[in-house]
């Protein structure tokens, strides 16, 4: 192909003919140019069938050329269902067919549509589900059917992403009164984003002819994008979609692989109106389209639609396209006006001066076809008798090109799910729009404005209004001209034989919605769910006005009273990588992370935290941990703590909310002292635990768990002011890096790089808390012992992390010192019998169960949770977190694995590992109260089902006088 | 971008050069900054000189280029000036004790929060893709404060006129990092 085969410039204002592509197109090679649609590029070619219909696989071509049909649905690689009309052709792309059986020229499911009678709407629910059982045998073969296209599951995810914009004022489309708007409210002051679904400005001014010279688009795109282009008032997004309208003008904007959420102040849709069909027989065939097509066709692609057209038309604007199809070579054998006269002589007048020969009162009653119904080879023309009725006889005429426009429905979608209601107007045959709320408003065709001077003064209206609203200086109103009537009443033919389409999508003839109504679905929802009219890819587009027709009609309503099918976002088909954009999955690293990169460690998640497990080989996971257990039991460790949570509670009553918030008293806690911190909340149940440290007369630092800190920092806030305390809530936990020393030679670690506290275990005992320097940093220190063995947890702030870490490990040189992670210590705490929140707890869990009664204030007047706790102490306890054993070499249960009482389940495992100090399998579990006592035996379903009998034990397994952490 | 992703970079660069780039962004973690809470704190900031804000989610330039900002009607951010590294800020944090008697409790904004500055004619376009709040010059002026989410991340921004500042999670440093780099990419000259 060579640019001689296109039409002459200035047709083809989207390609570039200096740059060809070539791509495949259903097995065959094809050629175009860099700005084609696949689908103009197809056409270009000579290639019209682009795809079978959903239900009848009736042979399509493109019907409206701007994306609003299923017509020019195609598969691309590695993804179905692509418009055609809208994807960029793209050198080497390889585009197939879709819904076939056989090939897109012979698709041998075509005989369906011979059998369409005997499938009328509402068949699939009224034929398989007869005798009883057939479901079973149809099921497969209506799978093997249905749906579109082929999905590749081998889909690589790409990059999406989403990003805000703010504007003062965003206008959707951008034709002739988008642009004039944008530009009436960028001049005024306004920051004005301008929304336009095609690759150009102009909107119809690209493809229209305005006037008999049709000279007037042309100029006026070009003034208009002279003082719009570089306008530092307005953004411009080419190929976005505005695909929802969410309250306050929250507008979702699709373009290309992002999605935009604007938020503007006002907001003016000019979207304009769709062009509507005509509904006769065979109105699907190929080389059968919308006016609009074919000018789209020409002025954009610089494609010859047909060399011998017809235009059935409703309007003027069929004149117009008589005018420019001649124009561009093409033979226009007739125009076929349904109305009785043009609205302006004068068209009727150039049409006689160009011998384009009109057909007042008339209609294509049929498109014919050759056989296979490859393209369309004439038009049987009847003359209107009555509404939908046309005469016996009438003219056939050949042709290659039937172009039909029946008028224009305002694209309501976006307005309709903004609360705007559509009205008919019974005097100009249209739908209007109102109710919208207010920052919402309307401008151009899409208000019912068609005429080119009206379009633009209803946007110079509409910016003024939106002006007035931002308090910005706002031109003065305009004038508006009377204008012709648009639509054509009832430009719907039916015809015996059928196949007069008013849903493309779906393949629904008239019958099917009358039908519908005749089965008692009388309400246009109910018709759409039963018949399926709308329920397509082009949701309505061009189906929505005929349905409202023909059911006012078949019910004896006005069609206001009918209305129209919900619309409800997305405006156009829209891909779950725009909804889901660039994840932002957050993590965080303790200060010290980069040492334990350095030191090996495999690294684990702990909420958003990244956290050691061991140091070592994932492979060796289970010596590493066992390893350096021991070296924590014999030698010394060194954990990073800085996840846990750290509080820090400063003022007059910090004492009284936390005696009011925790089980336990802390009014008379001695400052240097620690005490475990329990809290429960309102129902009695266990949701926190940490250690809270006296620091002075109004300070104390408590720690929480990793995972809890966030939500009792909420609840001490919520408490403190409900409570109306003088206590000031720091949340310290970022702050504060911390380590925790632990085994029968961390003193002597410590002591190396702390001089200024007294570390013997008489002046600094176990549960004591100290403020001093290590290795030269102010710390806070801690003797507690989480992990069974003398220890001490140091507290710094986070800028010196590291420096306290490489303090620790140097002075621990000589000593042997190791790190140790998170699955080590959980390892070493459960062999001393320390639970975890929310892992060895539940939702359920009261401190009775696992044995916290010693950390009750039970003189307390008052804290969270004391009244249920007494209630729930009340009752016979029926459940228990015990201890248990296996011998080594058992199958070991998993955390989660039932404990099982006869044939019932009476709990589940919370913990489990092997313990290699005591050389048995160790765990928790919860179990029947009755099943509780050291010695009894318990049943554990462990994996593949097996049951193994573990014992009860008296915890803790290790060290229970607690003799090496109070040391 | 990435490669100005320095600790030690933040010297001041002039207002111009700033400005010819799209979009950079300076890790100033390495900067003083402190905060302070309660009745009396803005009494006890006023005695060592600073000037405040007279409301909320606005902050104000200090004679030395360091900034305060004010997070409520008690809570005050403190931000060192890049020349002095913060310098006296520091000394501030170092000289405050915690007084019984007094409601002014110093919060360890140094340790709990990261700091960078994003620069450059796009800052606000950068973090229109990471955050809800309209950052543009018209709506968020020079002195203006955010308290908001920015990639599912709670970030302090203060407009500091040729910069927005973030503050936020000292251990989300190395994924906020990445959030916004990753967000810089499409203005990268």
């Amino acid at each position: 192909m060579n640019s001689h085969t296109r039409l002459p410039a200035p047709m083809g204002l989207l390609i570039d003919r200096e740059r060809p592509l070539h791509f495949q197109f259903d097995g065959q090679a094809c050629q175009g140019f860099a700005g084609d649609s696949i689908a103009s590029a197809l056409l270009g070619s000579g290639r019209w069938l682009l795809s079978r219909s959903f239900k009848y696989h009736r042979p399509r071509g493109p019907l409206s050329m701007a994306g609003q049909d299923a017509n020019t649905l195609v598969q691309l690689p590695d993804e179905p269902n692509v418009l055609a009309d809208l994807e960029a052709a793209r050198d080497g792309l390889v585009v197939e067919g879709q819904n076939f059986n056989g090939s897109l020229a012979h698709d041998r499911d075509a005989y369906l549509g011979k059998f369409s009678r005997f499938m009328p709407v509402g068949f699939y629910y009224r034929s398989f589900y007869k005798p009883k059982g057939m479901w079973k045998v149809w099921e497969p073969l209506i799978r093997k059917k249905a749906g579109l296209g082929v999905l590749d599951l081998g889909f690589r995810p790409q990059y999406y992403d989403k990003a805000y914009l703010f504007v003062d004022l965003a206008v959707i489309g951008a034709g002739p009164a988008g642009l004039r708007a944008a530009l009436d409210a960028a001049n005024a002051g306004a920051k004005v984003l301008l929304i336009e679904q095609q690759p150009v400005l102009g909107g119809s001014l690209t493809y229209a002819r305005f006037d008999i010279a049709g000279t007037r688009a042309t100029g006026l795109r070009q003034e208009l994008l002279a003082a719009v282009e570089g306008h530092p008032n307005i953004q411009v997004l080419l190929e976005a979609t505005c695909n929802g309208w969410f309250t306050d003008n929250y507008l979702p904007v699709i373009q290309h692989k992002r999605l935009y959420k604007v938020r503007a102040s006002r907001c003016l849709v000019a979207a304009g109106a769709f062009d509507q069909p005509v509904v006769f027989r065979n109105n699907d065939l190929p080389g059968v389209m919308l006016t609009s097509a074919a000018q789209r066709l020409m002025k954009l692609y610089a494609v010859k639609p047909g060399q011998r057209a017809v235009i059935l038309t409703g309007h003027d604007d069929g004149y117009l396209a008589a005018l420019d199809l001649q124009e561009q070579g093409v033979a226009v054998a007739a125009v076929v006006d349904m109305r009785a006269a043009p609205a302006d002589a004068a068209m009727a007048a150039e049409l006689k001066r160009r011998d384009i020969p009109v057909h007042l009162g008339s209609t294509v009653y049929e498109a014919l076809h050759e056989a296979g119904m490859r393209h369309v080879s004439g038009v049987d023309i009847r003359p209107i008798t009555g509404q939908g009725k046309v005469g016996p006889h009438g003219l056939r005429l050949a042709c290659d090109l039937l172009c039909m426009s029946a008028g224009y429905m305002p694209v309501y979608q976006l307005l309709c799910q903004a609360g705007g209601k559509l009205a008919y107007d019974v005097n100009r045959d249209e739908f209007a729009i109102s109710n919208l709320p207010a920052g919402l408003d309307i401008a151009g065709s899409v208000n019912g404005r068609h005429a080119l001077g009206n379009v633009l003064a209803d946007a110079t209206r509409g910016a003024a209004d939106a002006l007035a609203a931002l308090g910005l200086e706002a031109p003065v109103q305009p004038v508006f001209s009377a204008e012709a009537k648009v639509n054509f009443p009832w430009p719907i033919f039916p015809h015996p034989k059928g196949k007069d389409f008013v849903d493309f999508d779906e393949d629904l003839q008239v019958r099917d919605i009358v039908n519908a109504t005749r089965s008692g679905y009388r309400d246009v929802q109910l018709v759409k769910r039963f018949s399926t009219v709308g329920m397509g890819p082009s949701q309505g587009r061009h189906s929505a006005l005929p349905t409202a027709r023909l059911v006012a009609h078949a019910t004896g309503r006005s069609i206001s009273e009918t209305g129209v099918t919900t619309a409800r976002p997305p405006f156009q088909a829209e891909k779950l990588a725009h909804v889901a954009g660039r994840a932002f999955d957050p993590y965080r690293q303790t200060p010290m992370h980069r040492r334990h990169l350095e030191a090996g460690a495999k690294m684990m998640p702990a909420g958003l935290w990244q956290r050691p497990a061991y140091y070592g080989k994932p492979e060796e996971r289970e010596r590493c941990m066992q390893e350096e257990a021991r070296h924590v039991r014999e030698k010394v460790g060194l954990i990073d703590v800085s996840t846990l949570g750290g509080l820090d509670v400063r003022g007059p009553d910090a004492a009284e909310l936390l005696e009011r918030l925790y089980t336990f008293g802390f009014a008379k806690l001695a400052i240097g002292r620690t005490r475990y911190a329990l809290m429960t909340n309102e129902h009695g149940v266990v949701i926190d635990d940490g250690v809270c440290a006296r620091l002075g007369e109004q300070h104390f630092y408590v720690t929480a768990t990793t995972s809890g800190v966030d939500r009792i920092y909420q609840q001490m806030l919520k408490w403190n002011a409900q409570w109306r305390l003088d206590v000031d809530v720091t949340n310290v936990t970022a702050a504060l890096a911390a380590v925790n020393l632990a085994g029968p030679l961390s003193r002597q670690v410590l002591a190396k790089v702390c001089d200024d506290v007294d570390l013997s275990a008489e002046a600094f005992r176990y549960l004591g808390v100290r403020q001093g320097n290590v290795a030269g940093i102010a710390a806070r220190i801690l003797r507690v012992g989480f992990v069974g063995e003398l220890g001490y947890e140091v507290h710094v702030p986070a800028r010196h992390a590291e420096r306290l870490w490489d303090a620790l490990m140097q002075a621990g040189a000589g000593l042997g010192i190791r790190p140790f992670g998170v699955e080590t210590q959980r390892l070493l705490r459960l062999e001393k019998g320390h639970v975890i929140i929310s892992q060895d707890t539940d939702g359920m869990t009261h401190p009775a169960e696992i044995d916290m009664q010693w950390a009750m204030g039970r003189k307390k007047p008052f804290f969270v949770g004391k009244r249920s706790i007494e209630i729930l102490e009340a009752q016979p306890l029926k459940r228990k977190l015990v201890g248990f054993t296996l011998p080594k070499g058992s199958p070991q249960p998993l955390e989660g694995h039932l404990v099982l009482d006869g044939a019932d389940i009476s709990g589940n495992v919370t913990s489990c590992e092997y313990s290699q100090t005591l050389g048995q399998i160790i765990g928790l579990a919860y179990a029947g109260a009755h099943q509780a006592k050291p010695g009894m035996h318990i049943p554990i379903r462990v994996e593949g089902g097996k049951i193994v009998q573990a014992q009860v034990v008296k915890l803790p397994f290790y060290d229970p006088e607690n003799i090496r952490q109070e040391v | 971008m990435t490669s100005l992703l320095k600790a030690d970079s933040f010297e001041e660069r002039s207002p111009q050069a700033v400005l010819a780039q799209p979009c950079t962004l300076t890790d100033l973690t390495a900067v003083a900054r402190v905060g302070f809470r309660g009745a009396d704190s803005a009494a006890w900031l006023q005695t060592h000189g600073y000037r405040l804000p007279a409301q909320p989610n606005k902050a104000e330039r200090q004679d030395d280029g360091a900034w305060v900002a004010r997070l409520s009607h008690t809570e005050y951010l403190l931000l060192g000036a890049l020349a002095d590294h913060g310098a006296p800020v520091a000394a501030l944090e170092a000289q405050w004790m915690l007084d019984d008697n007094a409601r002014n409790y110093l919060l360890p904004r140094q340790d709990s929060h990261a700091w960078l500055q994003l620069a450059g004619d796009q800052a606000s376009a950068v973090m229109a893709k990471l955050c809800g709040v309209d950052l543009r010059e018209g709506a968020f002026a020079m002195g203006s404060v955010a308290q908001t989410s920015a990639a599912r991340t709670n970030v302090i921004v203060v407009n500091t006129g040729r910069a927005l500042q973030l503050l936020f999670d000292r251990p989300s440093l190395d994924y906020f990092l990445g959030a916004v780099s990753d967000a810089m990419v499409e203005f990268e000259e």
